[in-house]
Formats: structure tokens, C-alpha cells, sequence
């Protein structure tokens, strides 16, 4: 893999559909141009997010990534731990983006609103169809679909902004609404960039791991540029409280822009990012259950492969449970709480990932490829700022920009508490029985070899 | 460390137990790859060749264009290709190295999952 897959893979990686519902929140701290500034201030700080992750993957090029740095940093039970709650969000995007897509083809072809759940099964039958049957977008044409999704995105932003001029409303005003208000939005700017550094986990396929820093560095890049134009035009053509109730902006802004036209060609590009969302979230996801279960982590049912050499449990049980809470949002009508969570979510795993750099800088004396400059104060940096970060997002409430919420952070605790219960109590409990299981299963089967000291003694005995 | 002789005594004892699982055989019929083996502590190299899931040769240095590398100690690889050992519990913990697409490390470990699901 060369850096234009990569970087490719990064960037789809992050650029989901449920991005453009994250401009909406971060316009709910950062009215008008504002958004584009804190974008800005996001990609900037991402910068440092881009420089860990660039040093820790250098230090351990591997497919188990955050698992395998936090478990060398702090060990294995809280690697695993939040490992599994870092998975929830694979479940989050992946549900986000089928009621998301659901709920934009449903209104484009007019019907009621209860065709949405069956769009969301329809969808992700699709995606659990494909998956099962081991088939795999090639490289190539999920580098096409990400650069057309960006490409199209910005083009119809842009052609959207020559409705605007140049009559940018207020556009450095970040802390105007209060400080803590601007840390907000660049909080949820943060979330735009989220899920870039997933690209660590195909480290193992990459050339040299030149190629994945590259890929940390220039991915966010793009999406910066993609995101501030969108931000900017949405927010000069489409009023917040349009917005603010829906949950397909981006066909608003395709609406005002070109009409018809417009609409379904974000429509086409929504739809698009389902193909890097569901290929690229099942995958992760579901291997990251096989391994679970291969090493005792999980019920060893998780690890049943099919003829196509598919975990088909851990696959179908992601369909299930993403489909299970798509249609709780539905619902619920409660979807900026996802980007909510999956905003605090990376924060925290952003703390997580300074800290295990900044541990593994005092343990592992190996030479890198990459080195960040004042790695340690930096690392110190930011685990404070995304800690800050953390707490911005974990209690903020996008539908009222005045209030705060405690349901983002509510559904973190109850993820991260279920996730450290089944780690604490279960996971013994596995491990002894696959222990028990193996002892009485078989003997060693590699023949045991005569030691030096067996040798010797034949050798005397044999004179 | 284990030797050359031990480490072809397990291959050809992981290539009986591959090529004779018609599971297997099924479930990999469409993966055909060149494997790169290397032993981190003794520098030996040994080849693997694959042909629709099945070993059609194995070679004691690097032959072609590897799709996947494979890096360990001899002893790891000889408890491995013996089934005395589970891959997975090694590669997370990073002993075991894999150069290669996730694909094909999952599709390596599906090997000694299928032929020693007890593993």
C-alpha cells in the first residue's frame, strides 16, 4: 500500500456521513463563519494527534494498534477494556450512517418517515450480505470512492459559496457565545477529524511506515479543506434553525445550492460513504471480535468462521446491534447525541493515546522512524487538552448550545462500565475454561527434544 | 532455538494437517499466496507456497515476491506449526510480526484455527 491508498484510507475512514450532522454541532457553538475557525483550531490540534499516533505505530506497526500500545503502556486487562468501549464507536458510525442514509433517501423520494427503518434494514442486510460472503471493496476503487466524495463535496460547497460572496459573517468570533462554548466547538471539530487514526491498523500493509505518517499527516489536511467549505456554505445558505432539526444538512445545502440537482448529488455522495463506512467498519470491527474470541477474550462462538472464511457470528451480531440502534435513534429522534458520544469517545482515546506515549517514552529506548520533537511535554499537553476536550464534549447538549447535558456522558459510563465489568468478571472466567479446555483436550504435540544434559548422558552411556 | 531439521519436521507435519482438512481446503480456495518466513533469532528463511489453500511447496530460503511476511522466533514458529500454540495470543502481543493485509493474517491464523480449533 502506497501513501495515496493510505492517506485514502484515512480520510474515509473519517469522512462519514455523520460528519456533515458534526458541522451542525459545531454551528450550534460557532455560528456562521466561526465553524470554519474552529475547524481550523481542530486540524491544528490534530496535528498533534497526527505526530502520537505517527510514534506509536513507528514503535509498533501492527493490525492491533491502541490494543497492543495500551497493553506495553498501562497493560493488558485496561487495553482491553478500552479497547472495547474504542469498538462502540466502529457500532456508532456504522448505525449512524444507516439511519443517516436511510433517513436522506427517505426524504428524497418523498415517502413516510416509517420507510427509514426499512431503509436501515435494507441497508445493512446489504452490508451483512456482502460481508459474509468475504466480499471486499479492492483498494483502488475505496480510494476512488473517498477522493469522489471529497472532491464532491467541496465542488458542490464551492459552487454554493458564489451564492454567498464574500459576506462571511463574524468569522474569528470563536469565544463570542464564552470560552467554554469556543472549547466546544473545537471539540466537535475534533470529531470531523475522528477515526483518521484507525489507518494504524493497516500498518501491516503498508510499505514502510513512512506511509502511514504521511497518510496521519495529509488526511487530515484534506478533510480540513473539505469540511471548512462545507461548514462555510452551509452556514451562509441554510438557516440554523433548518438545520437544527434535521438529519440530512448536506441535501439542504445541495437543495439551495443546485436545486434538484443539488440534492441528489449529495444524496450519490452520501450514499457513497456508506461503501467506506460499512467495508471499512465491519471489517475492522469484526476482526477485532474474532481476535477477542481466538484469545479467550470473548466466547469462542465469536471466532466461528464460515465456508468463506468469515466470522459469521461477530459479523452478523455487528449488523444486528448497529440496526438495533439505528433504529433507537430513529426513534428517538436523538442523533446529535451520537456525535456527541463519538466526539467524547475520540477525546478520550486521544488522552489515552498522549499517555501511552508518554509511558512507553520512559520504557522503550528503540529507534523509530518517527520521533515527535519534545515528545514528552507535548504528550503531557495532550492528555491535559483532551481531557479538557473529553469533558466539552461528554457534557454538551448540541440541540441547546445554553445547556449542558449529562447524556453523552451517561452513555459512555454505561458503555465503559460494561465493557470493564465483562473484563473484570467474564474474561477470567474465559480464560480459565479455555485453559482447562486445552490442558484436557490434547497433549504437546511437537515431539520433545533430548536437552544438552540427555545428550551428554547418552554419549557416556553409549562409550 | 530450534533447528532447520525440527522446523521442516513441524512443516511437513502443518502441511499433512492443511492439505489432508478439506474444510480447509474449501474455505481457502480462493487464497493463493507466496509466504516469507524469517526467524528473528537464528536468521534462518524458509518459503511457503500456497495454490488455492493448498502447500505445493516450501522452500528453506525466500523463493519469489512474498505477499505476506512473517517474523518470529524459531521456537514460535515451531510450536506453531506443531498447533502447540495459539497465533493469535502471540501477534497481539506483538511476538509474532505479519507483513501482509489484515485479510491475510486473519486467513493465516483461520488455519490453525480449522485444523486445531482446541489451539
Amino acid at each position: 500500500m502506497g501513501s495515496a491508498t493510505a492517506t485514502a484510507t484515512s480520510a474515509g475512514l473519517a469522512f462519514a456521513a455523520i460528519d456533515y450532522l458534526g458541522v451542525v454541532s459545531i454551528l450550534a457553538y460557532a455560528p456562521g463563519a466561526t465553524a470554519a475557525f474552529a475547524i481550523l483550531i481542530g486540524g491544528l490540534v490534530v496535528i498533534l494527534v497526527s505526530a502520537i499516533f505517527s510514534e506509536l505505530n513507528g514503535l509498533y506497526p501492527t493490525a492491533a494498534g491502541i490494543r497492543l500500545y495500551l497493553g506495553r503502556a498501562i497493560g493488558n486487562r485496561t487495553a482491553l477494556s478500552v479497547t472495547f468501549t474504542y469498538m462502540t464507536t466502529v457500532v456508532l458510525v456504522i448505525a449512524a450512517d444507516a439511519f443517516l442514509i436511510g433517513a436522506a433517501v427517505r426524504h428524497v423520494l418523498n415517502e413516510p418517515a416509517v420507510l427509514a427503518y426499512v431503509w436501515i434494514a435494507v441497508l445493512l442486510g446489504i452490508a451483512l450480505a456482502a460481508n459474509l460472503r468475504g466480499v471486499r471493496l479492492a483498494g483502488w476503487v475505496q480510494t476512488v470512492v473517498t477522493y469522489t466524495v471529497l472532491a464532491g463535496t467541496s465542488v458542490l460547497s464551492v459552487v454554493a459559496l458564489f451564492h454567498v460572496g464574500g459576506a462571511f459573517k463574524r468569522p474569528l468570533d470563536l469565544f463570542g457565545g464564552g470560552t467554554f462554548s469556543g472549547i466546544q466547538a473545537v471539540a466537535f471539530a475534533l470529531f470531523l477529524y475522528a477515526a483518521f487514526e484507525w489507518v494504524t491498523t493497516t500498518a501491516e500493509e503498508a510499505r514502510s511506515p513512512k506511509v502511514i505518517t504521511r497518510a496521519l499527516f495529509i488526511a487530515p489536511a484534506l478533510i480540513w479543506i473539505v469540511a471548512s467549505v462545507f461548514a462555510l456554505a452551509l452556514s451562509h445558505l441554510v438557516s440554523y434553525s433548518t438545520l437544527h432539526g434535521s438529519a440530512y444538512p448536506q441535501l439542504l445545502l445541495g437543495r439551495a445550492a443546485l436545486g434538484t440537482v443539488g440534492e441528489l448529488w449529495m444524496l450519490a455522495l452520501t450514499v457513497m460513504t456508506a461503501l467506506n463506512t460499512f467495508n471499512g467498519g465491519f471489517l475492522v470491527a469484526s476482526r477485532f471480535i474474532y481476535a477477542a474470541a481466538r484469545e479467550g477474550n470473548l466466547p469462542r462462538q465469536f471466532a466461528r468462521l464460515n465456508m468463506n472464511a468469515v466470522p459469521w457470528l461477530a459479523v452478523t451480531t455487528l449488523a444486528g446491534v448497529s440496526a438495533a440502534t439505528a433504529a433507537v435513534v430513529f426513534a428517538t429522534g436523538e442523533w446529535l447525541l451520537l456525535v456527541s458520544v463519538g466526539a467524547a469517545i475520540e477525546c478520550a482515546i486521544y488522552a489515552v493515546g498522549s499517555l501511552c506515549l508518554l509511558i512507553l517514552r520512559s520504557r522503550v529506548d528503540r529507534k523509530r522512524p518517527f520521533k515527535m520533537i519534545a515528545g514528552r511535554p507535548l504528550a503531557i499537553f495532550g492528555v491535559v487538552l483532551f481531557s479538557l476536550l473529553f469533558v466539552a464534549t461528554a457534557f454538551a447538549d448540541p440541540k441547546n448550545s445554553t445547556h449542558f447535558s449529562v447524556a453523552p456522558f451517561t452513555v459512555i459510563a454505561i458503555l465503559g462500565s460494561i465493557s470493564t465489568a465483562y473484563v473484570l468478571l467474564v474474561v477470567p472466567k474465559l480464560q480459565r475454561a479455555a485453559a482447562a479446555r486445552n490442558a484436557a483436550a490434547r497433549p504437546r504435540r511437537r515431539p520433545s527434544r533430548p536437552s544438552a544434559e540427555d545428550s551428554d548422558s547418552n554419549q557416556v552411556l553409549g562409550e | 532455538m530450534a533447528d532447520w531439521n525440527e522446523l521442516s519436521e513441524a512443516l511437513a507435519d502443518y502441511t499433512i494437517s492443511c492439505n489432508e482438512n478439506e474444510r480447509l481446503r474449501k474455505m481457502q480456495r480462493d487464497w493463493s499466496r507466496v509466504l516469507h518466513f524469517v526467524c528473528s533469532d537464528t536468521a534462518q528463511n524458509f518459503s511457503m507456497d500456497v495454490d488455492r489453500g493448498e502447500i505445493v511447496s516450501i522452500r528453506e530460503s525466500h523463493v519469489g515476491v512474498p505477499d505476506i511476511v512473517v517474523t518470529a522466533t524459531s521456537e514460535t514458529f515451531c510450536d506453531m506449526f506443531w498447533g502447540d500454540l495459539n497465533p493469535v495470543q502471540k501477534y497481539l502481543r506483538g511476538e509474532i510480526i505479519v507483513k501482509g493485509s489484515q485479510e491475510d493474517v486473519m486467513r493465516l491464523d483461520a488455519i490453525s484455527y480449522v485444523i486445531w480449533p482446541d489451539s
